[in-house]
C-alpha cells in the first residue's frame, strides 16, 4: 500500500476535518453536558438553557428556537464524527458549511445590531464580540475551502484504489 | 477496506464514550463560580434602609419592596435591569409581565427586581431612584410600567420625574419625591449593583434563576416568554 500523494488541497481538507470536527464535537458536548456548571444540570435543562441563548439572537420564533436547541447539539456531534470518518466527505462538508454559514450570519447580525448577548457557541457565558465574528468567519472560510476541495477530490479516483487493469492493445 | 473499518470502529468507540459520559457523568457537588459569586458577603453599609433586606433560598440582600411572590416558591428569579435599556423594556413589558401572571401570582416563582443602572445611560440611575422610592410606598409595579412604557420619551428629555408623576396620585408623588430627595434608598440601589458586579453581570438585562437545590442559571439578554417557560416548567415541577 502506498500513501496518497500530498498536496495543498489535501492539507486544507485534513486541516478542515480535524479543526472543524473538534470544534463541532466540543461545542455539541458542551451544550449537552454543561461542564461549566456545578452541579451539572440534566440534559433537559441544559437544552432549555441553550434555547434561551438562541432566543437572545431574536431571529427565530419560539417553536423554532426550541426545536433547534433540541437537535443542534446532537447534529454538531454527529456531523463532527462524520467529518472525522471522512465517508462521503463532500456531502458532510457541504452540510457543515451551511451550518457554520448560518452561525456566521447570526453572529454578524447580532454584532451589527449591537445586541448585548452571549454567543452561546460553546454554551458557557461568552460575550459576543468582534473576536467571535472573526473566529466564526475563519471557520466559515475553512469550511468553504474544505468543501470545494472535497468536491474536487471526489471527482478523482481514490489514490488507494486499485489501478484499472491495462487493456490489451 | 481496513482503513474504513478502523475509522468506523473509532466512531463507534467515540459514540460509546459519549453515551457513557452523558449517562454516568455524575453531577459534581461543588457550587458554580457564578453561584458562589451571586452570594457576596453582606456589605458594611449600616443605613436603616440597607438593613431592611431579606434572604430567600440563599439569595441575599433582597429588598422586599422590589420582590414579589411566595418566598417558599421552588424558583427565585432575579432580574438585573436598567430602565433606559431597550432590551430591558422588551423583557419587562412582555416576558416579566407574563411570568408574573403565570408563575409569580401562582406561587411558583419568587421574582426579585434588581436595579443595575449602567453608567452609559444618563437617566437610568435617577429612574432607578424613583422606582425604588415608589416601591417603598407600594407602587413598584405602576412606576416600573410607566418608566418602561415611556422610555423613549423620558430618555430624550430626561423628564423622569414627570413620567413618574403622571403615573401616581399627587399625594403618592409627594411621598416618592421626599424619599428620592432624602437619598435614603440609594444604598439599596448600590447594593443591587454590587451584587450584580460580583456575579458578574456584564450587560442588561441579565436574569439569574435560582433553584432550591442551590443551582443558579444565568440568562443574558432578552428572552421570550415561551422559551423561558420551558425552563421554568422543568424547574418548578
Amino acid at each position: 500500500m502506498q500513501s496518497a500523494p500530498f498536496n495543498y488541497r489535501r492539507l486544507i481538507i485534513w486541516l478542515g476535518r480535524i479543526v472543524i470536527a473538534a470544534v463541532f464535537i466540543f461545542a455539541g458536548l458542551a451544550k449537552l453536558i454543561r461542564w461549566d456548571m456545578h452541579p451539572r444540570p440534566p440534559i433537559g435543562i441544559a437544552t432549555s438553557l441553550f434555547a434561551l441563548q438562541i432566543d437572545s439572537y431574536q431571529m427565530l420564533r419560539p417553536w423554532a428556537v426550541l426545536q433547534l436547541a433540541r437537535w443542534l447539539p446532537w447534529a454538531e456531534i454527529g456531523v463532527g464524527l462524520l467529518l472525522l470518518i471522512g465517508w462521503r466527505l463532500h456531502i458532510w462538508s457541504s452540510l457543515v458549511t451551511l451550518i457554520i454559514g448560518g452561525f456566521f450570519v447570526a453572529v454578524v447580525r447580532a454584532y451589527t445590531l449591537h445586541l448585548d448577548i452571549n454567543c452561546g457557541c460553546f454554551a458557557k457565558p461568552e460575550p459576543l464580540t468582534g473576536m467571535t465574528v472573526l473566529r466564526d468567519g475563519s471557520l466559515f472560510l475553512l469550511a468553504v475551502l474544505m468543501t470545494v476541495f472535497a468536491f474536487q477530490e471526489a471527482r478523482k479516483p481514490h489514490p488507494w484504489s486499485a489501478p484499472a487493469p491495462a487493456q490489451p492493445s | 477496506m481496513n482503513r474504513r473499518l478502523i475509522l468506523v470502529s473509532v466512531a463507534i468507540l467515540a459514540l460509546a464514550s459519549l453515551g457513557t459520559l452523558l449517562v454516568v457523568g455524575a453531577p459534581a457537588n461543588q457550587k458554580s463560580t457564578a453561584n458562589a459569586a451571586s452570594r457576596p458577603a453582606k456589605s458594611a453599609n449600616s443605613s436603616p434602609a440597607a438593613q431592611a433586606t431579606i434572604t430567600v433560598d440563599g439569595v441575599k440582600d433582597i429588598d422586599p419592596d422590589k420582590a414579589f411572590g411566595n418566598k417558599n416558591a421552588a424558583v427565585v428569579m432575579e432580574t438585573f435591569t436598567d430602565f433606559q435599556c431597550p432590551a430591558c423594556k422588551q423583557l419587562y413589558t412582555t416576558t416579566v409581565q407574563r411570568v408574573t401572571d403565570n408563575y409569580v401570582d401562582t406561587n411558583k416563582v419568587y421574582i426579585v427586581h434588581r436595579d443595575f443602572p449602567l453608567p452609559m445611560h444618563a437617566y437610568s440611575r435617577i429612574a432607578a431612584s424613583y422606582s425604588r422610592a415608589a416601591a417603598h410606598i407600594g407602587k413598584c409595579d405602576v412606576v416600573e410600567q410607566a418608566l418602561f412604557q415611556n422610555q423613549e420619551k423620558w430618555e430624550m428629555n430626561g423628564d423622569v420625574k414627570g413620567t413618574v408623576a403622571a403615573a401616581l396620585s399627587a399625594a403618592d408623588m409627594k411621598k416618592v419625591q421626599a424619599l428620592v430627595d432624602s437619598g435614603a434608598l440609594e444604598p439599596l440601589i448600590d447594593r443591587d449593583k454590587q451584587i450584580g458586579q460580583a456575579i458578574p453581570v456584564n450587560q442588561t438585562p441579565t436574569t439569574i434563576i435560582h433553584t432550591r437545590d442551590g443551582q443558579s442559571y444565568p440568562v443574558v439578554g432578552y428572552v421570550s416568554y415561551d422559551v423561558l417557560k420551558t425552563l421554568l416548567d422543568q424547574l418548578v415541577k
